[in-house]
């Protein structure tokens, strides 16, 4: 993310033409990014330390009260558990169903494109039109999920998925990995162009089985692709909040509550409007260390790889 | 590749065969949840209280006639455009107007500008959609279609700039020099000699930017609140709260939510995977 230093020396003229013009053809971006973005990401650390209910003119002071009351909530662990989870599971099998299909794929030329389409399509669909026809799967009666159980003579393990309390956030999280999987898929086969392939016929001559292959040659060499796609599922299993509200809103009985829809229906149900930013802004704080130490791990390997 | 073999033996056909078998079923079941919404969209009335879920068992336009009508699909199409496109214009120009001069027009503060805007990478959405909730309220744009796309395009700006930049930074030097040389003026070297070179990386973002806008939800969900302007992410969500509502012009709803989408894609689909590949692999 280095601006890139340009050390050629333009005469002065040249360089006061081009300082004008920077700034002209910056400042409109600006002007959006200050007043949409950076301006309510400054009054959101204000808000955080206010008793605001939406319509008190003049909301008291209360410093880092709302954070206090936060370390102490105990309705935010199970939340906060729910997001490990998430993150955990959220990460792993996509990551482990996407490189095995980019494997897969990887020596395919015929319809490969074909393939790569069909994969790709749960990405891109909006998340309430998944949430939508996920939750037809799931129907406790006429749903695919179910019949097929039962027509396996499984009919032990019917239930109402995104009912039942102890279903409901693995059932949301299928929903997830099957929108997210084919996105990991394609990152990770494109990156596999860049393996070398003589060190591989090597490990194969040398009589590595293929898996040893995978963990010894392919692996390594994808790495910092890897990590990067490891930090944005991680940053993106803190603020999840979408797939989640639209399949269930956290219910039943909290079961798949995350600090997202905690934040959203305290700010917009319960009209804690600080105590909700305040939440919003740790799980802001909560995701950047780990994207920066991901990120950093991901550039030195990129660079080692360089040289 | 070292897999450019000529001829094959017949154990690596069976291999290849059984590779193409299983990527065969392992499509279908990525696009089962896509067929299901087409076949439910697409039964008779009847069909559809009996038979749900069962697939093509039957045909007509009944329900999209529904939804468009009934369900005011029609209505949330048109705001969906009218929030998407002027939005994903907005952001396009104004990356590339920004990324142009991030990437080679040295002016005093740019670092510093520059990671105030890619800030917006880091910080998700959901740290600031609530003051920005009151903050709108108060300059008159809550409710508004101008508010709701003032506030789309900017939560594109972060990675728009950023990308812009990246492209503009990787084009050569030579051009720009030989146009100054020959007396253009700075403006005109950025309009007519590095503008158009930029016209891949320009295309892939509004791409990008356009599947985005178009799939965005809490944006239209916090400020559009009145339902007066309700695009087809929030329109769908509602029809669904609703729970009167029939199976049949919901399954018609959530297909024409999807189908730009999904014939954009198809169309696109270069642009598409390389937008979400350099927004990956850069950001």
């Amino acid at each position: 993310m280095n601006p890139p230093t340009r050390s050629h020396s333009a005469p002065r003229v040249t360089r006061r033409a081009q300082a004008r013009l920077g700034v002209a053809l910056v400042a409109p971006l600006l002007a959006f990014v200050t007043v949409f973005f950076l301006f309510p990401l400054g009054n959101a650390i204000y808000y955080s330390m206010l008793d605001y209910n939406g319509v008190d003119p003049s909301p008291a002071f209360v410093g880092l009260g709302n954070f206090v009351e936060l370390a102490t909530d105990p309705a935010l662990g199970p939340a906060f558990m729910n997001n490990i989870i998430w993150i955990v599971l959220g990460t792993a099998a996509p990551v482990v169903i996407g490189l095995s299909l980019a494997l897969l794929m990887w020596t395919v030329r015929r319809a490969s494109t074909l393939y790569r389409v069909a994969l790709f399509i749960p990405y891109i669909l909006p998340a309430v039109a998944a949430g939508v026809v996920w939750s037809w799967i799931y129907d406790p009666m006429r749903g695919w999920l179910n019949q097929l159980l039962r027509s396996v003579g499984l009919d032990a393990l019917a239930t109402g998925w995104l009912g039942n309390p102890n279903t409901a956030l693995c059932a949301v999280l299928v929903t997830a990995v099957w929108a997210t999987t084919g996105f990991v898929f394609v990152v990770l086969l494109s990156s596999l162009r860049n393996v070398d392939a003589e060190l591989l016929d090597a490990a194969r001559m040398d009589g590595a089985n293929s898996l040893q292959r995978v963990w010894y040659i392919v692996l390594p060499q994808i790495m910092p692709v890897f990590l990067m796609i490891v930090t944005l599922t991680l940053v993106g299993g803190f603020s999840v909040f979408d797939i989640v509200f639209i399949m269930t809103g956290g219910g039943p009985s909290n079961a798949t509550e995350v600090l997202g829809t905690y934040a959203y229906s305290n700010a917009f149900q319960l009209n804690r409007i600080s105590y909700g930013t305040a939440l919003a802004l740790v799980i802001t704080v909560l995701a950047i260390p780990f994207a920066v130490a991901l990120n950093r791990l991901q550039r030195r390997l990129s660079f080692q790889e360089s040289v | 590749m070292s897999i450019s073999r000529i001829r094959l033996s017949p154990r690596q056909r069976a291999t290849r065969a059984s590779h193409h078998l299983l990527l065969v079923v392992l499509s279908l079941l990525s696009l089962f949840p896509v067929i299901l919404i087409l076949s439910t969209a697409l039964k008779t009335e009847q069909d559809v209280k009996v038979n749900p879920f069962g697939l093509f068992s039957s045909f007509s336009f009944e329900n999209i006639v529904q939804a468009w009508t009934v369900g005011e699909f029609g209505s949330h199409l048109l705001d969906s455009v009218l929030l998407t496109i002027p939005s994903t214009v907005l952001t396009v120009v104004l990356s590339t107007m920004a990324g142009y001069a991030f990437a080679r027009l040295p002016f005093p503060g740019r670092n510093i500008l520059f990671y105030a805007v890619v800030l917006g990478l880091l910080v998700p959405f959901f740290a600031y959609m609530i003051p920005l909730y009151f903050q709108l309220r108060t300059m008159g744009m809550l409710d508004t279609l101008v508010g709701t796309i003032l506030v789309l395009s900017t939560t594109g700006l972060a990675f728009g700039a950023f990308f812009m930049r990246a492209f503009f930074s990787d084009l050569p030097d030579e051009l720009e020099q030989a146009a100054r040389i020959d007396g253009a003026s700075e403006a005109r070297i950025f309009a007519q000699v590095m503008l158009p070179l930029a016209t891949p990386g320009i295309g892939t973002l509004t791409v990008f930017t356009f599947l985005q806008n178009w799939n965005n939800f809490l944006v239209p969900l916090l400020y559009l609140p009145s339902g007066e302007y309700r695009p087809l992410t929030t329109g769908l969500y509602l029809f669904v709260g609703g729970r009167s509502v029939d199976i049949g012009p919901l399954a018609a709803g959530a297909l024409i939510t999807i189908l730009p989408v999904v014939l954009l894609f198809i169309l696109l689909q270069r642009q598409v995977t390389e937008g979400f590949l350099s927004g990956a692999v850069k950001g």
